[in-house]
């Protein structure tokens, strides 16, 4: 399994296409510092195909007074859980 | 687990420094080893030895520092990138002639090689890109 990382936002880059295009069945994807702006509807709808596998850093959401405002879809975690995602992968992956 | 890390952004222009700042440390709380950060591209102005950041604003050059003292991090900087910035050490600075310099120890100037055997040595290797 392997952890993808996304730093864009998909209103302001098309690099998460890339990203979900190179996807696996159980791969998890890590929204994080502007790709956060993705956890809100109706821009997360981009991600339907990963519900389930899809996270958000808790502190980039707090940052951009994002946090509450998530789509239900989206599992939030802080710094903690971002490096237990990248125990549980045999591989991390950046697009930004 | 043995981690290494690979900043491409520059301090305080992009978040990547940042965040890499913030997952090292979050890695070392879970008791996992922070083994080498890589510093390539933009990400060698980390190394900047003359940085004065507000004395209020996050201290970035000293938290890498820190994580080398507290830690035994190797804090590898490209240095064909280093180069082309103006980022060098004592040596390189006498070798081209130089006066003055702006890299020093715990950053070391290192080949692009390191970065290939970290992400074979490693247990996981992160980019944090801008």
């Amino acid at each position: 399994m392997l952890l993808h990382l996304l730093n864009r936002s998909a209103a302001s880059s098309h690099v998460y296409r890339d990203a979900l295009r190179a996807m696996a069945e159980d791969d998890c994807l890590l929204l994080t510092e502007d790709g956060v702006y993705s956890a809100l509807m109706p821009l997360a709808e981009h991600f339907s195909a990963v519900y389930g596998r899809l996270f958000a850093l808790r502190e980039d959401l707090a940052s951009r007074g994002l946090e509450g405002r998530c789509a239900e879809q989206i599992v939030i975690v802080d710094m903690e859980g971002f490096v237990q995602l990248t125990e549980d992968a045999d591989r991390v992956v950046s697009w930004f | 687990m043995r981690y290494a890390l690979l900043v491409q952004g520059a301090p305080y222009s992009h978040q990547a420094a940042h965040s890499a700042l913030r997952f090292a440390e979050a890695l070392i709380a879970r008791s996992h080893r922070l083994e080498t950060v890589f510093f390539y591209h933009d990400g060698v102005y980390n190394a900047q030895r003359l940085a004065t950041p507000p004395q209020d604003e996050p201290q970035l050059v000293d938290a890498w520092c820190r994580l080398h003292h507290e830690h035994g991090t190797a804090l590898l900087v490209c240095v064909a990138a280093a180069l082309r910035r103006g980022v060098v050490d004592e040596r390189e600075s006498r070798r081209h002639g130089k006066q003055g310099h702006s890299l020093e120890s715990p950053f070391e100037l290192t080949g692009v090689g390191q970065l290939v055997e970290a992400a074979m040595t490693h247990d996981r290797l992160i980019t944090f890109s801008p």
